[in-house]
């Protein structure tokens, strides 16, 4: 099942490439279509996922579900025993969420991109293939499937953002390249590094098995990342630097503050779509990450390190804030919103309380959603009128009603009020913070500090932008431009609002599939606290 | 999971939901309604309103004085703690569910007359069901999540209609002001609740804050704050009340967070009746019914100083504004430091009791304030004249022109004065006899909680006759200055008169007690205080009443003499005092220089570290790398490159040096042999 739901977007990938440039009007077609049926299974996928302490997974093998496991690269090295790479591919509570909202985004993804319109056999072609990366990151299993497919990502994006991007797209595209490249070199090296040092127990093999990575006795006595061998690495412990290393490609990703100046730029460089997969997905992976391998596989520096990591959540929270206030590219302060928002998450997992990490989870889901739908909807604008500075918009309230409805929807539910999801995944990563023994309470009430600030930059553009009477740079010309939505538009959007909605009334609909993994996460993690 | 007593009828809930349901129902059928200005949407709201008013009314004859109930249900668990969503129905929240509907109602009437001409009336109707509908839900709910819900949608939907007219600059940023500081004491009761949460391991209210509740069984010993089932530092007990407060004072406009109140006036009378004065900004005051038994003496006597601070401030101020709006707005504000004061000082009954009486005849004050406002805008419409409609300045003499206006205002007035046989006697002065006696056996600094609060009331006697006289008496100002303009004014349809002689009737002493003069027997009081409250212990009890009205009438009379007949003095309009109240204590500019600018300069400084500081840096690494690539492509080209030149010049040399003795010329093979042969000879004749 997961597998025809990675390699099917790559599938018509294919059919678009072989199509020949004539057909060029059913390219976008053929992509919705393509997600249309990705999100179909993943509906499936998300109603039979079963619940249960029998299906927690994290460091369970057996509990997981949709298990696929086929011997992928079996080499005999002679001497050096076999080599041992799986297709190995499944899913927990932790994964199945993300997979529906994934799923979910990339429609709304495939619908906004109508708006390109140069060289659609290559744009397309890589957006699938960039699809059938990221779906593939959140079920693989195996480390070197991960890393083969967390690399892969980079590859259409750079393109995408490189090629079908704004005026400085070439800068953006190479820090963004060059950013994440950054990190992922060094996690190759802690992969091998575990690679040498784990053990398959049951075919004497080395292994890139994750779920085998979290069990301490699979470690060969004497390994580099064995706990009781206690290597170390320019004198710090190996097993700190393995999950330093790691914790730097994630947050990376995330982004978290200070390693977040490639998404500002990235964002207001990317065609929308792009910024769509690059806010609602792409920077999910990052928070997946810390919490299947950083936490999963170091589960004890986790722990002692967990301060750091609050404290870089709070940071990232009030920093992205502020900066968030200090903008006036609109799609600007969405992406450093995104910053502010995306701390919650790195908060909720320092605490390791199932309230923080359970809210971290839903914040994920919930700012997939949401961020979605900010930058459709800056998209909206500038698709118009190509402009983005809020100082050239007023009254855009008056002009665009309906727009306007979204707008207001979109900031209100990501400033966390009641009834959309955001507030629940705030308040309880918030809550996680202050509960947890491992951070200090200061934490938590500074980071409901950043609650109040993402008012202030949201309000503010709304005042500015959408309030007020009608007065626009580009006069008349922009008057006639800046036409209502469109029925696409209304299409993609309403999803998005009404998912948000749904999960901040009923926080249960991901509470119930995560419960069980978040359990097993925290009691697995507890067992490593001494 | 059914905490509540068995024999009870389970039905109430239903009725209680339905009332808080009717509201929502009517918004979302305002939603799909077409048109822009649809008269039915004013229908729905107001039928919607009007069934929730009854169901309320049911549920409130059923409950109240009986045992409360509760009802819950699982509402979503996370990790292993379950959260619960429920009903809690005590007199507390009936009383409310009641009250709101009361006030709620007569507002949806008038506005449907009021607002008849707007352009936005549809939009007017469905924010106005939306903010009924979270009020309700808010008094009735009974975890404390979904209290901070519920408490985030009043302020949401009081944002939207702040800003109803949302082409006004002023109304913008008015909105955007009152959303702002309203998170301000959202994130204290965040913070409160967090910490209840982890202390107590529930965000239930009965069972956190009920009799015998978590909270009254925990207790501070040596610094710890212990409960039954965990401890913390102490400092979080005291931080847990400071939110609440903070809560509190934003909701409630309490000083040092009360400044969107005023401003708020943006919005539509008829909103600002129902939101800024009745019910929303009574919603702190609610807060603190609910949680009470968290606050230790401290505390409370920390509630007391700043609610009778504010009340004596805004009094302040309310006597030289002369936006009509404005002085309604800080007298809100004066009243609800009243309340809360009393909470301070253990007066729970009266402070609620208060909240009741004053949500009516505020309520009503602001409805006439609009039939006035109204009237002036007419008349600066069909004149084309340039003044603002809300200045009271231009008005005067109306009380013959909109006589049924004027009579219901000066009940209203006279509530608020607190003079006997209204509403507002009984309720007021039961606070300021029970702020004596709680000074009493205190050092002379606690008398100043009392003291202070007699004057706040005496000033509110002039600056309320003030605005009557200003309004209703004397000659219309207006037409003094322009003698020509066509004046035409009446009291409205029944849209208007109905609401009005309804919330008169309120504001008078029978519907509260069958005394007049005792508010021991007001039968709200005796339900929220209990037996035994009744002895009137002291000579307090008999001495302030009669003080204050005393001097009450003889200020009003003042009032009257000063804007009226002009005859005994005018005020120094330069001195400092009256500088500081009609600039309201320059605490709007403090905010603004001493929060607001530092907050920006932080923002932009922030930007440019992201800018400079982060981005340069990772510059500074791409030049790094760049300048070492281009060394090493130095060293490529002109070493190991210039290495190679150099062997391919030399071999180059050779081959020339080679090449020159096979140019094809005989005479050169000669002398080559030649040469060749003799250096042979020479080499052999040498070894």
């Amino acid at each position: 099942m997961l597998t025809l739901l990675i390699f099917l977007p790559i599938l018509f990938g294919f059919i678009i490439v072989v199509l020949p440039s004539s057909m060029r009007a059913s390219f976008k077609y053929i992509t919705l279509l393509a997600t249309l049926l990705q999100l179909a299974i993943s509906i499936y996928i998300y109603l039979n996922f079963k619940t249960g302490v029998a299906f927690g997974g994290i460091d369970h093998e057996t509990q997981f579900q949709f298990l696929q496991k086929l011997p992928w690269i079996h080499l005999n090295l002679g001497s050096l025993g076999t080599m041992q790479i799986d297709y190995f591919v499944g899913i927990d509570g932790i994964s199945v969420t993300l997979l529906l909202m994934t799923s979910i985004v990339m429609v709304v993804a495939a619908l906004s991109s109508w708006e390109i319109t140069s060289n659609l056999k290559g744009f397309f072609a890589l957006f699938l293939l960039l699809d059938m990366a990221l779906i593939g990151v959140f079920c693989s299993l195996d480390f070197f499937l991960f890393y083969i497919f967390y690399e892969l990502m980079l590859l259409p994006l750079y393109f995408l953002i490189g090629m079908w991007g704004g005026a400085r797209r070439e800068y953006a595209a190479i820090k963004f390249f060059l950013y994440t490249l950054f990190g992922s070199v060094f996690m190759l090296l802690v992969m091998i590094g575990l690679y040498l040092s784990v053990k398959d127990p049951a075919t004497g093999n080395h292994t890139f098995n994750m779920i085998q990575m979290m069990n301490p006795a699979n470690y060969t006595p004497g390994s580099i990342f064995n706990i009781l061998s206690h290597q170390t690495i320019f004198g710090i412990s190996a097993r700190t630097v393995g999950f330093v290393v790691l914790f730097v490609a994630f947050a990376i990703k995330v982004p978290v503050v200070p390693l977040h100046t490639w998404l500002p730029d990235a964002h207001v460089e990317a065609p929308t779509p792009v910024s769509i997969i690059l806010a609602g997905i792409l920077l999910k992976i990052g928070g997946y990450g810390i919490i299947r391998i950083c936490i999963g596989i170091f589960p004890e520096v986790a722990t002692s390190g967990a301060f750091w990591l609050g404290l870089l959540g709070v940071i990232s929270i009030l920093y992205g804030a502020f900066n968030a206030l200090a903008q006036r590219d609109f799609k600007r302060i969405i992406a450093y919103s995104s910053v502010s928002q995306m701390g919650f998450v790195l908060l909720g997992i320092a605490s390791q309380t199932t309230e923080g990490i359970s809210g971290a989870v839903f914040q994920m889901v919930s700012h997939g959603f949401l961020s979605a739908m900010l930058f459709f909807l800056v998209g909206v604008v500038y698709n118009r009128v190509h402009d983005r500075d809020i100082y050239n918009f007023r009254g855009l309230g008056t002009l665009m009603p309906k727009y306007m409805v979204f707008i207001m929807i979109a900031f209100f539910a990501s400033l966390g009020l009641p009834g959309f999801s955001t507030f629940i995944a705030e308040a309880f990563s918030l809550t996680g913070a202050f509960k947890s023994a491992l951070l200090p309470n200061w934490l938590a009430i500074c980071g409901a500090v950043g609650i109040l600030f993402s008012a202030c930059y949201f309000l503010w553009t709304l005042q500015r932008m959408f309030f007020g009477s009608v007065s626009l740079k580009g006069g008349d010309t922009w008057r006639a431009a800046l036409v209502d939505l469109k029925p696409r538009e209304i299409i993609a959007l309403i999803p998005l609002a009404l998912t948000a909605l749904a999960l901040g009334v009923m926080p249960s609909l991901v509470f119930d599939k995560i419960n069980d993994s978040v359990l097993a996460l925290v009691s697995f993690t507890k067992t490593f606290i001494r | 999971m059914n905490t509540s007593i068995p024999y009870q009828d389970i039905s109430v809930v239903y009725y209680a939901l339905a009332a808080v349901a009717m509201p929502l129902i009517a918004f979302l059928i305002n939603v799909c309604l077409p048109g822009k200005t649809n008269k039915v949407s004013g229908w729905m709201s107001t039928l919607g309103i009007f069934t929730s008013a009854v169901l309320s009314a049911l549920v409130f004859a059923k409950i109240w004085g009986q045992q409360p109930l509760h009802i819950q249900q699982l509402w979503f668990t996370i990790g292993a703690s379950k959260l619960y969503a429920g009903v809690l129905l005590n007199n507390l929240s009936v009383i409310l569910l009641l009250l709101v509907n009361l006030i709620a109602l007569p507002v949806h009437i008038y506005s449907t007359a009021y607002m008849s001409h707007d352009a936005g009336y549809k939009r007017y109707f469905t924010y106005l069901s939306f903010f009924c509908f979270s009020m309700l839900a808010l008094v009735v709910v009974d975890s404390m999540y979904l209290f901070y819900a519920f408490w985030e949608l009043v302020g949401f939907s009081s944002y939207l209609l702040i800003g109803f007219w949302f082409t006004k600059d002023k109304a913008v940023y008015a909105n955007k002001k009152a959303f702002i500081i309203n998170r301000i004491g959202d994130i204290g009761l965040l913070v409160a609740i967090i910490i209840l949460f982890t202390q107590f391991h529930t965000a239930d209210i009965v069972q956190l804050f009920g009799d015998n509740g978590l909270v009254a069984q925990s207790f501070i010993k040596n610094g710890i704050w212990i409960a039954p089932a965990s401890q913390l530092p102490a400092v979080y007990q005291y931080i847990a009340c400071a939110g609440i407060m903070l809560a509190v004072a934003a909701k409630s406009a309490q000083f040092p967070l009360h400044t969107w109140l005023p401003d708020a006036m943006e919005g539509p009378t008829s909103v600002s009746a129902l939101i800024h004065a009745a019910t929303m900004v009574a919603a702190g005051v609610f807060l603190l019914g609910r949680v009470y038994p968290i606050f230790n003496t401290a505390e409370l006597n920390a509630l007391a100083v700043i609610g009778c601070f504010t009340a004596f401030m805004a009094a302040t101020i309310a006597l030289t504004q002369n936006d009509l709006k404005r002085i309604l707005a800080y007298s809100t504000i004066s009243q609800l430091g009243f309340m809360i004061m009393a909470m301070g000082i253990g007066a729970y009954a009266s402070s609620l009791f208060h909240l009741v009486t004053h949500a009516f005849f505020k309520c009503l004050l602001f409805l006439v304030a609009g039939i006035v406002i109204h009237q002036m805008q007419h008349i600066k419409e069909e004149n084309n004249l340039d003044i603002d409609p809300q200045n009271i300045l231009y008005m005067g003499g109306l009380r013959k022109k909109l006589p049924f206006t004027f009579i219901t205002a000066i009940v209203a007035s006279l509530a608020l004065i607190g003079l006997p046989l209204t509403s507002g006697y009984l309720s007021k002065d039961g606070i300021l006899i029970q702020a004596f006696e709680w000074s009493d056996g205190k050092s002379c600094y606690y008398r100043m909680i009392p003291v202070g609060a007699i004057i706040a009331s005496i000033l509110t006697a002039f600056y309320i006759g003030r605005l009557i006289v200003k309004v209703f008496f004397g000659e219309f100002r207006l037409q003094k200055i322009n003698p020509h303009i066509h004046i035409h004014c009446n009291d409205g349809g029944w849209q208007f008169k109905l609401p009005l002689l309804f919330l008169t009737i309120c504001c008078l002493f029978p519907l509260f007690s069958w005394n007049p003069l005792v508010y021991e027997h007001a039968w709200i009081f005796s339900a929220f205080s209990g037996p035994g409250f009744l002895e009137r212990i002291n000579i307090y009890h008999t001495i302030i009443p009669a003080g204050a009205n005393l001097v009450n009438i003889l200020v009003i009379y003042l009032a009257y003499s000063i804007y009226v007949k002009r005859n005994t003095f005018t005020f120094d309009q330069t001195g400092f005092f009256f500088r500081l109240s009609y600039n309201e204590w320059y605490i709007d500019r403090f905010y603004n220089s001493a929060i607001v600018k530092p907050i920006l300069s932080l923002s932009n400084a922030s930007s440019w570290v992201d800018k400079n500081i982060i981005d340069g840096f990772i510059n500074l690494l791409k030049n790094i790398v760049l300048s070492i690539s281009k060394i090493t492509a130095w060293i490529d080209k002109y070493i190991i490159d210039g290495f190679l030149h150099l062997l391919t010049a030399i071999v180059q040399l050779i081959g020339n040096f080679a090449r020159n003795f096979q140019s094809g010329k005989i005479q050169y093979y000669l002398f080559s042999m030649l040469a060749v042969i003799l250096a042979l000879f020479i080499l052999k004749t040498l070894i």
